[in-house]
């Protein structure tokens, strides 16, 4: 019931306050190309990469800000400050990240950093104004991680677009997602490529501020 | 090597506020049990839980747990209104740890869950196996309601 009251307030204060420039953070399971699509925007729109990527799990395991973004759209200008998260996991086992080349150490050492993200990006719904669910469009949707992100924004009553990724790929399937979560705008790009990211941003200019 | 599975009642749980349910799955979890709740945890409690999992891994023994909760949607009015006031929501929860549950699958109509057999160690070494290769299958395919 709290919950619910504390839903319908943030919906009121939505409408009554629009926000000059919003705080959007990046959520989505791990390797959903969440670094890939902050860098292809603050790369267009400020000349910088932000973050590295990498084929490897939990590449991002620190919450990185990327602040005072414009970007023009045919609608006019969008203000934001991005804010990447570590992917949500439900496990971390540092015996998988040895299958790619690395001591025993320097795994151990990476998935002790890899939960501290984990935990931080769950402790940062508290701060964002919006969210993009990045999720990767090869993949099968409907995962408990995915469920869980997107029942937490909808009880917490944050407004969201789900970006289906990797739509560059050959398997790529955004339908998929539409379909698993279809109470949701569901906007198909490809961060690799800047495929359809100018959708993407006036789907967060209608739909986010 | 014998899986458990604890089948958890919703009046238990009722006694527990969140902290103390994720404290107590986590518990019972850590000691390799796979648990059925007789209620589907709310969204802010599977983040508590998946926070409270990431606290609890270790290299060795703890690598996180796997789970999946099946909402049981209310149909009439009086069931609205009761989920509403009380701020449950009927239905079920599976949560294991990541060692016994290789492996859920989420369909239409139903969801699988592949548990995964660890055989007795033979000479010093031991051996893993799923379910999906083993003979006797532990293959638990639970219906949607």
């Amino acid at each position: 019931m709290l919950s619910a009251f504390r839903k319908t307030l943030r919906r009121l204060m939505r409408i009554f306050r629009k926000k000059k420039q919003i705080q959007l953070g990046f959520y989505g399971p791990v390797n959903a190309g969440k670094t890939t699509l902050a860098n292809r925007i603050s790369i267009d729109w400020l000349g910088k990469e932000v973050g590295t990527v990498s084929e490897i799990p939990h590449e991002t395991r620190e919450v990185t800000k990327i602040e005072n973004i414009v970007v023009t759209t045919n609608n006019g200008e969008l203000r934001m400050n991005i804010v990447d998260m570590p992917g949500i996991a439900t496990q971390v086992d540092f015996k998988s990240f040895k299958a790619y080349g690395m001591s025993e150490e320097e795994a151990k050492a990476r998935a002790r950093e890899a939960t501290k993200g984990v935990i931080e990006a769950i402790k940062w719904l508290d701060n964002v104004d919006a969210v993009l669910v990045v999720l990767d469009s090869t993949k099968d949707p409907y995962t408990q991680v995915n469920v869980t992100i997107i029942g937490n924004l909808e009880a917490r009553g944050i407004p969201m677009i789900i970006v289906a990724n990797k739509i560059d790929l050959p398997e790529a399937q955004p339908s998929a997602i539409s379909s698993a979560f279809p109470q949701h705008v569901v906007v198909p790009i490809s961060a690799q490529t800047g495929e359809n990211l100018e959708a993407l941003y006036e789907a967060i200019q209608k739909h986010l501020t | 090597m014998e899986i458990q599975l604890d089948f958890i009642s919703s009046d238990m749980l009722a006694k527990k506020g969140s902290a103390e349910k994720i404290s107590f799955i986590l518990s019972r979890i850590k000691k390799n049990v796979i648990i059925v709740l007789e209620e589907a945890l709310e969204p802010r409690e599977e983040t508590e839980l998946i926070e409270a999992s990431m606290r609890e891994i270790d290299a060795e023994d703890f690598h996180g747990i796997e789970f999946f909760r099946m909402d049981h949607k209310a149909r009439s009015l009086r069931e609205k209104i009761a989920e509403y006031i009380s701020g449950r929501r009927h239905g079920i929860t599976i949560v294991g740890p990541t060692r016994l549950i290789e492996a859920i699958k989420r369909e239409p109509e139903y969801i699988s869950m592949l548990a995964r057999i660890e055989l007795p160690e033979k000479e010093g070494e031991k051996r893993h196996t799923s379910a999906r290769d083993a003979e006797k299958s532990t293959r638990k395919t639970t219906k949607k309601s």
